[in-house]
């Protein structure tokens, strides 16, 4: 049941299942991502958004299905017994950006950076950190690079995060909810830098809350509700004429939360 | 009322200044108090009757031509007392690295390993396991001199307790850490040492610390097996020659603390070494 991927998608899913337990939180997940476009999941919390992203890059195992991103075809099995190798490779092509950041906590904001393209690429540490030097650069974080995190504010650390993902030159970035963890105050900087990378053209799934940026940034919206992907569409046709009745409870009940 | 820019300026540096002088009253209170409990210790031993309110306390008196005479020769045992617990702890961290590495595998013989090293050496006496070493090898050919089955016995045995400190160490570096290594395509290997043991030594170091603290005085019971001329052994000889045992016990006691005061000082600056892009 695996069709070919098209020349023009990066990344394609097909019937993802996962597991916790007794517990599916994703069920029969299939999508497509084209080149440089830009996909929001959204959805309640525990609606399995994150965990359908967390598959992508297997940093949770899922138990069915297919990923395909680029020229990498991971099948899931049931007993998680992957190649490594196969995850390996998936992994270089997508960079992931979390909602806690999880930078290196005793490495300072360049070391952040360079660390993967020197480990895991064997670059040589001139050239990562002129690269590094760069996506700090791009982020607007160069006189913060000798710093380590726990003196860095979460927008900060957010956006070095962002960048250290970048080093590693991925075909797709992944955000997990990448501004849940900011103050309120924060948040727009770290939008600022994604959008950034929307221009760029980079190809971006992005599990979030903000429904502003969804809506101005995204190409196509993904609704998801207890593991399901329910619907999805531009961002007019899902938030302004959703055609399930549990995407319009899910966006009535946003309009009405405040 | 709000003060202005100048007044609140002047506020900040008497709070400041007060909050010094505070700190340096709580330090100067520890030394005197310090001073004071020494004082006691040493009037103890001091051979004094002290009348105190009707009260006749008695003192310990000292052979202090025994201290002076034999004090040089227990001296010399620092240097094996030294070396026989640095080496030790030398082996008791790999061990433990081993140790703990093997209680976080999914491969059942490694994980079986380590358990059952873990359990049979916290589950029996270190006084037993140095005997053991020292008299069981030989029967099947192994002849170890008493220092190396010394070192044998405190680092194995020392091993399998921080085996435990390791594994909480590596197990408390946040989960977060380990997926953002993964998600940047590090190998597992990759994450552990770049990673995770340099965040896990951390946490790890005062423990590491105490454990050799410890071993400093635990080293003693190698003494028991003799020819390991370390500080105890020397002062029970010193001791039994000349039937001065407390005078014996009391040099060895001296000089196990000096050491342990040395390295309690040595280990804070370790541990400052260590915390960098941590504490703030």
């Amino acid at each position: 049941m695996t069709q070919p991927i098209q020349p023009s998608s990066m990344v394609q899913v097909v019937d993802l299942e996962k597991f916790f337990g007794a517990l599916q939180a994703v069920k029969q997940a299939s999508f497509t991502v084209d080149i440089a476009e830009v996909v929001c999941i959204i959805g309640r919390s525990g609606s399995g958004k994150s965990t359908l992203l967390r598959c992508l890059n297997f940093l949770e195992q899922p138990h069915y299905g297919s990923i395909q991103i680029d020229d990498v075809r991971v099948i899931a099995r049931p007993d998680g017994r992957v190649d490594p190798a196969q995850i390996h490779a998936l992994r270089l092509k997508t960079g992931m950006v979390f909602q806690s950041f999880n930078l290196f906590a005793h490495r300072t904001a360049l070391e952040n950076v360079i660390e993967a393209p020197i480990i895991v690429k064997k670059m040589a540490t001139t050239e990562a950190t002129d690269l590094g030097l760069q996506l700090l650069e791009k982020v607007g974080l160069t006189d913060k690079k000798d710093q380590y995190p726990s003196r860095l504010s979460g927008g900060q650390q957010q956006r070095v995060a962002i960048a250290r993902a970048l080093a590693m030159q991925p075909k797709v970035m992944l955000f997990d909810e990448p501004t849940s963890a900011l103050d309120p105050e924060l948040i727009a900087e770290v939008l600022g830098v994604m959008r950034q990378l929307v221009d760029e053209g980079m190809t971006m799934i992005i599990v979030t809350h903000e429904m502003d940026f969804a809506r101005n940034f995204a190409d196509r919206i993904i609704f998801m509700d207890q593991g399901h992907l329910v619907e999805a569409g531009s961002p007019t046709q899902i938030f302004d004429q959703p055609q399930d009745a549990r995407t319009r409870q899910f966006l009535y009940a946003l309009d009405h939360q405040n | 009322m709000k003060p202005n820019d100048a007044e609140t300026c002047e506020l900040g540096q008497q709070v400041e200044l007060i909050r010094q002088q505070q700190e340096r009253e709580f330090q100067i209170g520890v030394y005197v108090s310090w001073a004071v409990l020494f004082f006691f210790l040493i009037l103890a031993f001091s051979g004094l009757k002290i009348n105190l309110f009707g009260f006749e306390i008695k003192t310990i008196a000292l052979d202090l031509g025994f201290i002076t005479r034999s004090g040089p020769n227990i001296a010399e045992g620092i240097v094996v007392t030294i070396i026989l617990s640095t080496a030790s702890i030398v082996l008791a961290c790999l061990l433990a690295l081993m140790g703990a590495l093997g209680r976080l595998s999914r491969f059942p013989p490694a994980y079986a390993t380590s358990t059952f090293y873990i359990s049979l050496v916290r589950g029996t006496p270190l006084l037993l396991q140095i005997f053991f070493l020292f008299f069981a090898l030989p029967q099947i050919g192994i002849r170890l001199g008493p220092m190396t089955a010394g070192i044998l016995a405190l680092g194995l045995n020392y091993g399998a307790y921080m085996a435990e400190i390791f594994r909480a160490g590596i197990q408390s570096v946040d989960i977060g850490q380990q997926e953002a290594a993964y998600a940047l395509g590090m190998t597992r290997n990759q994450m552990m040492h770049r990673v995770v043991f340099p965040q896990a030594l951390r946490l790890i170091i005062p423990p590491i610390g105490n454990q050799f603290i410890a071993m400093q005085k635990d080293s003693a019971l190698v003494s028991t097996v003799g020819f390991v001329h370390e500080i105890l052994w020397r002062a029970e000889k010193h001791g039994r020659r000349d039937a001065r045992h407390l005078e014996a016990l009391l040099i060895a006691a001296t000089f196990y603390w000096i050491l342990t005061i040395i390295f309690s000082a040595c280990q804070s600056k370790i541990e400052d070494r260590f915390s960098k892009g941590v504490r703030e």
